[in-house]
């Protein structure tokens, strides 16, 4: 089994950030000259002000390394100690950095002039600090957690089927569970099974309705990955690799992403190059298959919802993961008060709680500060509810609402469809 | 004497130091090679590189305000420059001499003065702002300030040698330029090639998701 | 000896070190007045005086038609051309050099005698902001153009006394002609940098009666005189208003000389040339002031203008009134780079505090 590592090692840090260094990081950083505009885009500096969370200065072990070792000048100053090399207290200092404040948004890899995918590159920076053992403790656990139970939040088999029976008891629907040839197979995110089980009702209810023929599996429902946010690939495709398994032994033809944002990149967009292969299986977001049902004519909704309400985009299920008219294809059927935020879709804020920074104790507080944002948005549109789709944006956007002792709703937009479902006329 | 080795063997030196260098930090990039993607795309990635390289000339939806400075001051620099190198008089008559054999109508005069205005006044404003700016203060290598002033340097240079009247201003110039050429491939101005390279493979990247950017 | 005496001896020693450098000054100024006298040449009058007078149009309107096109085709030798050039030598270039040098002597005598203008309370090391960094990019780079132009432009006017015998003639051509190259391009650089200033330092700049106490108190220059004052002193906002009247007027008639295919007639473009150079000058003269204050003449000024920000002490010595409502305001010993964040989200704008009208100012003081 796959194993993380723990006890630093700089040297095999430094190996693994040099084979990450492809065509496109030395496209990337032949090109950058320092505007620092990816500054303005990142929530982490507007919100306080600190120059070091400019997200290319995130990289600055990287791009020290590069240089050192691609570069002319970078080789001559080395060679003369004019630029020194990337130590053990580099790899130290910047942990904080490329953890505690970056949560992989993308939302600078949008603004760069000269195209920079500074996301990418951090995420590739992020396995050599994992590979060095410099990582949060908390993403640390969490990992080990999901390599050795299945689940970063420790959430076994026994916790899933315990919801699952309320689940059948409230609604009197079945639960279709290791059911081979079903259309579908679900996977769940861990924050869903402890903090929103309703979302697994919402599903039994909705599939129901839409005549939608799936299963969940007993041996692989976990669709969160460590392996992304820690930034280690092998972890990354061995958690992959369990759910492919099982959904071409069960034989199905999609498999669904949760709410969650990071599932659906590790799943849909980095799965099949962390395992080698292309799948036997297609993978669909939940949204994208309630908006194809939609489209189809298969979910149909009445009581439209009166409040005026408003979406927060998941960053990795919208910018960087494509999926960005489906929610408001949704939401225009559901809610005619539907209102956007100032910057919406592709360029929306980050909740400042993903690619891992929820799970880091030591970042709550800036984390908090970086919230303040959310809550402009929230305050210039004077709304007093949020959709959104995925259930690590959920508990974070409702932690900063109450540390804010701000009156909004967050409801989630499966839930939402769910509870607006048309009744069947007996 | 000192002008004829300027034009002369100097010239030829940093030419040959330009083209060489240039090209080998471009093979250098692509030999690196990248991942082939294995995911299903969802749209062409082609036509999304090519969108992001005309895209990321202005900014993205929301971000203008922000980006108000680099805007402004970038584009009198870039614009600016760009026409005094390629459509001032005495350019135009250098590069019909002793680069390409043809040359093209070069801009009027004022044209050319304006021009030049916006290009130092851009690059003045772009470089304090990198001097003073917390941000940009503590990104800033020294690759980037040689860059800014090196680039003054032969703008100033230039100037000077307006009038087309004596011989040293003239040289001095064409030192400066070649100087600035010789740098130019062991530096962050290289940007001007790459940036085609960094947007494309960002707006390919994206658009296989199905994002425009 | 008795401490009495003591005190009498060290008095007189320092009066008479005071005697002394004043005596040097004046011993290396005050040869240079004969030497200024004899540059004015006397005049020998010409015995065809009538004829030329008639041919030079000098007394009658001009009737004169010409198939010639352009401006000023029609006047066969120009006489204003010579009153522009005798105006030139004879009495902008002497007095002019007065000016300079009288300045550029008595800043240099103010700072053997009064000294760098210390924090008296030394630095608390506590930080106040001061100005934005686009306050900061606007302002370098309107210096930055003021000594371009500056010194390109005192070598156009003094050159040929003051490089000639350094560079000889060959190289003082080269010298003047890429300054003229340079000066006529920065030109119109310059206005942009007058109206950036305007825009970025016009709020604040109004005059009120803080700042007539101020100047009657000396602008608190010497010791035990303290002046009050708000965000901007008397003193700057009097630069402020200098450089952008001289300013906008030596750009106008800079950009007039500038580009002489408008259809400008000589009579114009001798006038806007006077306005320059005069202008110029006084500008200059008037800029070595500000320079010295906010270098060498006073502690803890320079930084407002480099990092941004300046030691509470100094801001409560030097602009009191302005400094209680930046306390009160809460933004007193911030962080460093904290100004773009209290701007972001705040949206204080402190250039009006300390001024009267804005709330928490004790106009009773000072």
């Amino acid at each position: 089994m796959v194993e993380l590592v723990t006890e630093h090692d700089v040297e095999r840090g430094k190996d693994v950030m040099r084979s990450q260094i492809d065509a496109k990081i030395s496209a990337y950083f032949s090109s950058c000259v320092h505007c620092g505009l990816c500054a303005e885009a990142c929530l982490f500096y507007t919100e306080t002000g600190d120059p070091r969370y400019t997200p290319i200065y995130k990289l600055e072990p990287m791009r020290r390394l590069w240089a050192r070792e691609k570069t002319f000048w970078g080789k001559l100053g080395a060679r003369l100690g004019a630029l020194k090399d990337v130590t053990e207290e580099d790899f130290a200092r910047w942990q904080e950095i490329v953890y505690d404040s970056c949560t992989m948004c993308g939302r600078c890899s949008m603004v760069c002039p000269v195209g920079m995918d500074i996301t990418y590159m951090l995420r590739k920076q992020r396995e050599a600090f994992a590979a060095s053992g410099y990582a949060p403790e908390g993403l640390q656990d969490a990992t080990r957690r999901a390599l050795e139970t299945g689940s970063p939040m420790g959430v076994t088999l026994r916790t899933l089927q315990a919801q699952i029976k309320h689940v059948e008891q409230a609604t009197g629907l079945r639960v279709p569970m290791d059911e081979q040839g079903a259309d579908y197979m679900v996977l769940l995110s861990s924050m869903e099974v402890v903090n929103f089980p309703e979302y697994i009702e919402s599903l039994v209810r909705i599939f129901d309705a839409a005549g939608v023929s799936w299963t969940i599996s007993s041996n692989a429902f976990e669709a969160t990955n460590s392996g992304i946010q820690i930034g280690s690939s092998k972890v990354a495709a061995e958690l992959v690799r369990r759910v492919v398994d099982t959904a071409e032994s069960l034989g199905v033809k999609y498999v669904i992403s949760p709410e969650c944002g990071h599932a659906y990149v590790a799943l849909r967009w980095e799965g099949p190059n962390l395992i080698g292969r292309s799948y036997q299986f297609q993978v669909i977001h939940i949204v994208e298959l309630l908006d194809q049902l939609r489209a189809e004519g298969r979910l149909k909704t009445e009581g439209l919802s009166e409040q005026r309400l408003t979406f927060h985009d998941p960053c990795q299920l919208v910018r960087r993961g494509g999926v960005v008219e489906q929610p408001r294809n949704l939401l225009n059927m559901l809610a005619p008060n539907f209102v956007e935020m100032d910057d919406h879709g592709v360029m929306n804020w980050c909740c400042g709680g993903g690619g891992g920074v929820s799970a880091i104790e030591g970042a709550d507080e800036l984390r908090l500060k970086a919230f303040n944002r959310k809550k402009r948005q929230l305050q210039e549109l004077g709304i007093s509810t949020m959709v959104t789709a995925c259930a690590n944006c959920r508990i974070v956007l409702e932690e900063g609402l109450e540390a804010n002792e701000m009156e909004v709703e967050v409801v989630g937009l499966t839930d939402l469809l769910a509870e607006h479902l048309a009744r069947d006329k007996d | 004497m000192f002008l004829d080795f300027v034009e002369g063997p100097f010239w030829y030196t940093a030419v040959v130091i330009f083209v060489v260098g240039v090209a080998l930090r471009l093979v250098d990039i692509f030999r690196h090679g990248k991942q082939e993607d294995l995911a299903s795309v969802q749209g062409s990635a082609a036509a999304g590189a090519l969108r992001t390289i005309v895209t990321r000339s202005w900014t993205a939806p929301g971000f203008t305000r922000g980006a108000a400075f680099h805007l402004v001051a970038g584009y009198m620099f870039h614009i600016g420059l760009f026409v005094v190198i390629f459509f001032a008089a005495p350019h135009v008559a250098f590069i019909e001499e002793r680069i390409l054999g043809f040359g093209w109508t070069p801009a009027p005069h004022w044209l050319f003065i304006l021009a030049a205005i916006l290009a130092f006044a851009g690059l003045l404003l772009a470089w304090l702002r990198r001097v003073m700016h917390p941000v940009m203060r503590q990104i800033s290598t020294f690759d980037d300030h040689a860059a800014a002033i090196l680039t003054f340097v032969v703008m100033f240079t230039g100037c000077m040698a307006l009038f087309q009247s004596h011989d040293s201003l003239r040289a001095i110039h064409m030192l400066s330029v070649e100087i600035l050429m010789i740098y130019f491939p062991f530096s962050r101005l290289m940007h001007a090639f790459t940036f085609l390279i960094s947007r494309g493979y960002t707006g390919a990247a994206m658009a296989r998701k199905g994002v425009n950017t | 000896m008795s401490n009495a005496s003591t005190k009498r001896k060290r008095r007189r020693y320092r009066a008479a070190k005071r005697a002394a450098l004043i005596l040097i000054c004046c011993v290396l100024i005050v040869p240079l007045i004969p030497y200024g006298l004899s540059a004015t040449g006397s005049q020998v009058p010409n015995p065809g005086t009538d004829l030329w007078r008639a041919v030079r149009q000098r007394d009658e309107p001009a009737n004169a038609r010409t198939q010639a096109e352009g401006v000023d085709a029609a006047v066969l030798i120009n006489a204003t051309g010579e009153d522009w050039r005798q105006f030139r030598m004879d009495i902008l270039v002497p007095i002019g050099a007065w000016i300079l040098g009288g300045v550029f002597g008595m800043i240099t005598l103010f700072y053997l005698l009064r000294g760098r203008i210390p924090m008296e309370g030394g630095r608390s090391g506590r930080l106040v902001p001061r100005f934005s960094v686009n306050q900061r990019v606007v302002h370098w780079f309107a210096a930055s153009q003021v000594v371009i132009l500056g010194v390109t432009g005192l070598v156009l006017l003094y050159g040929r006394f003051v490089l000639i015998p350094l560079l000889g003639p060959e190289g003082f051509s080269v010298t003047a002609a890429a300054c003229k190259e340079v000066h006529n391009l920065f030109g119109p650089i310059f206005l942009l940098a007058v109206v950036l200033i305007a825009i970025l330092f016009g709020r604040g700049n109004r005059f009120n009666a803080i700042d007539l106490k101020w100047f009657l108190k000396a602008g608190g220059l010497f010791k035990g005189m303290p002046a009050s004052s708000g965000y901007y002193n008397g003193g700057q906002k009097s630069w402020f208003w200098l450089t952008i009247l001289l300013g906008a007027a030596i750009s106008v008639s800079g950009l007039i000389l500038d580009f002489p295919v408008f259809e400008q007639s000589r009579t114009v473009t001798i006038w806007a040339h006077l306005t320059h150079s005069v202008l110029t000058v006084l500008f200059i003269a008037a800029a070595l002031g500000h320079i010295y204050i906010g270098t060498i003449g006073m502690e803890g000024a320079a930084e407002s203008m480099i990092q941004g920000y300046v030691d509470a002490n100094w801001a409560n010595e030097h602009h009191d009134l302005w400094y209680q409502e930046m306390e009160a305001a809460g933004m007193v010993d911030v962080e460093p780079n904290a100004l773009e964040e209290v701007k972001r989200h705040d949206n204080i704008d402190f250039r009006g505090f300390g001024s009267p009208g804005s709330p928490g100012v004790d106009t009773k003081k000072g």
